[in-house]
């Protein structure tokens, strides 16, 4: 930009000098870029020499074969039993160890994800709304949930008068029960899943809906109008959407004929397809289902910020409410791992599992379906709550049973069928994507019959001014 | 049943659940007599999953700590007695009574029934479960969903008024 | 069978993050619907008016500033022109057109932030609000640039304007104007079709023209129920009967046509500037009056077309150098008496959000 033409206005300097990212990394000094091209020179050869011992198949079973915890376990299991120890001790140890492993893994997966999570999702909302995000405390910001949660614990805890205080104290901490819950039938890897229950989606279905005694609980204990509205918007959403989930899940269970996760994942990969191309509105149904159940924009009407300030927690102060604002985000990485194990694969891809962790490749799975949840949040307005428990049950629900009938169908006649995979299953992707389309365009018609849908019209452009008189003959 | 784990697990469970069901009628608060309902129904669920019946236990804790319970509370919080003080009625001595007689016949049943291991041997119950609803006993299983959709159309019917159609918050699961 | 159903009353503010101020709305609701709906303000008093009666009409200026401080410009405008016309001081061309510009600059910002909050009022996050403030922000520059001030601007003077903006600001203002429409399509384009804003704000809060004109309203919210009614035209002040320009008129008179109607004034308030800017003699930005301006006695209502409606000024003097009485006539004030009657068995989302298209100002409202 020449001189003269230079903008004036800070704002307009201040746009046309942010560099992106790689000018920036690039003008880093030379030292650090010297360190940098070692490291990833190093990487790369790390990667190689990986590479090596998979194929030669070195790796396998080992116990330091990284790419599935549960080996270690297993010899760990191995050992114990081959030592001397008292039987009763032997077995103990033999579950305890493992149980204590993976208890300690899935608490510092969540609780690493509240130390991160907030940051990464202020910033990436900040890049949807072209500004910055948490830039001050630390390097780039990333001390901010620090520093959110220490002031949130300095802060005075306000009892409002007349609250039921055992009813008041229980709720922060129930609400994360189901959080944590959630992730222990979840399969990382091929022998690595917390405890691989027979019934695991039954599992799933159950603890999901564990969550809404803590939101009633939080909401009556307030002793408080708004809380309570909150409380009551709250639950009837959440409950409204579980039937949408258990019909998904169904399908997904129809399909792969087991509610085991790792044998749902097994299915997923040994037919070399993943459920969401075969059953997409079961996967999309789970999706903002999901966003229900976990109060997230679009469907977090029962926080609605601008309306009933914070909905069942607005009496919560400190560290409270800040518990209730991490599970959401503890929740929605749950959501991601379940979307993934269901719906995605869970940590098969194609044959890349036997190179790459599984848990790394289910872990970049959640970051998307994560990615996917904040854009949303990002871009869409949130719906009233009748639009909210309309769309629940006039729609998701009737097209979820009707699909799902659909999908008993084609799995019964997948399993008597003797053509080879990629026909018989394009076919009922083909189908389930066809009729869920066509159902879905049927059905909002019927619904929608009597509203305008249309995009309305543009407003009238007029130079003579008037009053009534002038606006009937404007409007013809 | 031997390994150490699951004594201790069935005696936590069932001290659980005696001392939350002991809560129940001794709260004074009818919502905190709830919330030990809700903790003697999971405790409930553990004790299922000591007996390795891991189907019944899940649809304990979805049906009764995740439905039935979120009923009671909406019946509870919309009438407007909900925050009397639940100790002072007079049924108390008939309360006792009928319960105490129901714990000792109960209790004799249990002492006379001679209990053994399970009739077959199982790996996981959710087939067996499956395969019995839809083969030896689909008729009560089709009379239960006929009674269930009967329930269903019942609740609509009773909360429609001829102006609005808001309070969709009911529980039916 | 019925239930019978016990109303409870709800108290949306002072403090609340959708009142645009600090404004009390009590709500007897009935489940989610509201049955009454009571409107109590005057958290934001800061008795102007009587404090204007110690000041010069010049000290009086940053009042205006205070009472719509979303619309500063117009405010400082509008009691210039009413002291103008009270003591007959003639205003150069110079200075007409740079008060042109700057309302409609003005107008700019105010109607921008006025949709941004609305549509984060109906739970956004923000992300459309900060889309507008880009173009915002760019405009509180230009106002820095030339007087200083962002918010509280104060630069509209008796017989002209306070300073003649610096030779940065003609090219950064073109280079604005340049980019406008095109980013004003963009959020057309984002939010039109949006079925979800659609689903929010159509046949929500509906005035029909008879309640419009029988509350007084003024503004886009009279102009979305099909009015065609604008002070820049009806009683042109200023040189705007040198522009041409359209009047945006709704059909319906819901909050959607609130929004488009305010949407489609930014691209008349462009056109605006483009003209002004080409029009605009070189000359003299103010006329000189004495320190004390002492008007003759009588009185004055004068009224121009705020963002937010007609805002009036209403002078009493008595020779004097202050005024006798000095009332500010507040559009957000009159419009907002409607929100008695839009409540109505309304739910409170509804509510909230027609509150939200109504655009008042608190400060305005209170002075």
């Amino acid at each position: 930009m020449s001189e003269n033409t230079r903008s004036a206005t800070p704002m307009s300097r201040q746009i046309a000098e942010h560099h992106s990212l790689l000018d920036r990394t690039l003008a880093l000094p030379r030292p650090i870029l010297v360190m940098l091209s070692v490291l990833l020179v190093g990487f790369a050869m790390s990667q190689i020499a990986i590479g090596y011992l998979v194929i030669s198949g070195q790796l396998d079973g080992k116990w330091y074969d990284i790419r599935d915890l549960g080996n270690a376990m297993i010899s760990l299991d191995g050992v114990i039993q081959n030592s001397e120890m008292d039987s009763r001790i032997a077995s103990t140890l033999a579950y305890l160890i493992p149980t204590l492993a993976g208890a300690t893994g899935i608490v510092s997966i969540v609780g690493g994800w509240l130390l991160i999570g907030p940051w990464v999702e202020r910033r990436l909302i900040a890049k949807f709304q072209i500004r910055q995000g948490p830039n001050r405390t630390g390097p780039f910001g990333l001390l901010q949930t620090l520093a959110d949660a220490l002031k949130l614990m300095q802060k005075e805890i306000i009892i409002p008068s007349g609250a039921d205080r055992f009813l008041y104290f229980v709720p922060p901490v129930a609400v994360f029960i189901p959080a944590i819950l959630g992730w222990a039938p979840i399969p990382w890897s091929p022998k690595m899943s917390y405890a691989d229950l027979d019934v695991g989606v039954l599992f799933v279905i159950a603890i999901s809906s564990l969550g809404v005694l803590a939101v009633f609980m939080a909401g009556w204990a307030s002793n408080n109008h708004y809380s309570l509205l909150g409380a009551m918007r709250t639950i009837a959403m959440m409950i409204s959407y579980e039937i949408p989930i258990s019909v998904s899940l169904l399908a997904v269970v129809l399909l792969t004929g087991s509610t085991k996760l790792s044998e749902i994942v097994l299915w997923q990969s040994e037919h070399g397809v993943w459920l969401v191309m075969l059953i997409p509105f079961a996967a999309l149904a789970f999706l903002f289902a999901s966003t229900a159940e976990i109060n997230r924009t679009p469907n977090d009407i029962g926080e609605a910020e601008s309306e009933i300030v914070a909905g069942f927690y607005t009496e919560y102060s400190g560290m409270k409410a800040g518990l209730f604002m991490g599970v959401e985000l503890a929740n929605a990485i749950l959501v991601g791992a379940l979307m993934s194990t269901f719906f995605l694969g869970g940590y098969t891809m194609f044959g890349l599992e036997t190179w790459i962790p599984g848990y790394l490749i289910l872990a970049t799975k959640i970051g998307l379906v994560y990615f996917l949840f904040v854009w949303i949040r990002a871009t869409l307005p949130r719906f009233r709550l009748d639009q909210l428990m309309g769309f629940a049950w006039k729609f998701l629900i009737p097209v979820s049973i009707a699909l799902m009938f659909l999908t008993a169908i084609e799995s019964s006649i997948l399993v008597r069928w003797d053509v080879p995979n990629f026909l018989s299953l394009g076919l009922i992707g083909l189908v389930n994507i066809t009729s869920a389309a066509g159902l879905t365009f049927v059905w909002l018609r019927v619904l929608f019959r009597d509203t305008d849908l249309s995009t309305p019209p543009a407003p009238i452009l007029t130079r003579e001014m008037g009053g009534l008189q002038a606006a009937k003959v404007l409007r013809g | 049943m031997d390994s150490p784990g699951i004594v201790i697990g069935f005696y936590m469970m069932a001290g659980l659940a005696l001392g939350s069901g002991t809560l129940v009628f001794l709260a004074r608060n009818l919502l905190h007599a709830l919330a030990f309902l809700v903790i003697s129904f999971l405790s409930m669920a553990g004790l299922f999953l000591t007996l390795s019946a891991d189907f019944i236990a899940m649809a304990q804790i979805l049906i009764y700590a995740g439905s039935i319970s979120v009923l009671m509370v909406f019946a509870v919080m919309l009438t407007p007695l909900a925050s009397r003080d639940n100790g002072n009625t007079i049924y108390v001595l008939p309360g006792l009574l009928a319960a105490g007689g129901i714990a000792t016949f109960v209790g004799f049943l249990a002492l006379d029934t001679s209990w053994s291991g399970p009739a077959t041997d199982f790996t996981t119950t959710i087939d067996l479960i499956g395969n019995l609803l839809l083969g030896k006993y689909v008729l009560a299983f089709e009379i239960a969903s006929v009674l269930l959709l009967f329930a269903l159309i019942g609740a609509i019917m009773l909360v429609q008024t001829s102006s609005s159609d808001q309070e969709e918050g009911e529980a039916d699961d | 069978m019925t239930t019978s159903t016990e109303p409870y009353i709800l108290n949306i503010g002072p403090q609340h993050p959708s009142t645009h101020g600090v404004f009390r709305l009590r709500v007897v609701m009935d489940g989610e619907k509201i049955k009454d709906l009571d409107m109590i303000v005057g958290y934001l008093h800061r008795s102007m008016e009587k404090l204007a009666e110690e000041r010069t009409f010049t000290q009086n200026i940053p009042f205006t500033d205070r009472a719509d401080y979303l619309a500063a410009m117009t405010g400082n405008l509008g009691l210039a022109i009413a002291v103008e016309r009270l003591a007959g001081v003639e205003v150069p061309e110079r200075a007409e057109y740079l008060r042109v510009i700057f309302s409609e600059l003005q107008r700019i910002a105010s109607h921008a932030m006025a949709n941004g909050t609305l549509i984060s009022d109906a739970g956004a996050w923000q992300t459309p609000l900060l889309y507008m403030f880009r173009e915002r922000e760019k405009i509180l520059d230009l106002f820095e640039m030339t007087c200083g001030a962002r918010l509280t601007t104060n630069y509209m003077r008796i017989g002209g304007v306070a300073f003649d903006p610096p030779v940065e600001f003609w090219p950064a203002l073109q280079e604005l104007v340049d980019e406008l429409p095109d980013r004003i399509d963009e959020y057309h384009e984002l939010l039109v079709s949006n079925e979800v804003f659609l689903a929010r704000t159509r046949g929500v809060g509906v005035i029909s023209p008879e309640d419009a004109i029988n509350a007084s309203l003024t503004g886009p919210a009279l102009r979305g129920s099909g009015i065609p009614w604008d002070l820049r035209k009806a009683d042109p002040y200023s040189v705007y009967d040198r522009m041409e320009f359209d009047v945006v008129v709704g059909r319906s008179g819901d909050v959607y046509d609130r929004f488009m109607v305010r949407m489609s004034e930014l691209y008349q308030s462009v056109k605006i500037i483009k003209q002004a800017m080409s029009q605009i003699p070189a000359g003299a930005h103010k006329t000189d009056i004495p320190l004390a301006l002492r008007p003759d006695e009588g009185e004055i209502y004068s009224r121009i077309e705020s963002p937010r409606g007609e805002i009036g000024f209403f002078l009493v003097s008595d020779g004097g150098p202050s005024p006798y009485r000095f009332h500010i006539r507040a559009p957000s004030l009159i419009n907002l008496s409607l929100l008695h009657e839009l409540g109505r068995d309304a739910a409170l989302s509804d509510a909230i959000v027609t509150l939200g298209s109504l655009d008042i100002v608190v400060g305005e409202i209170d002075r």
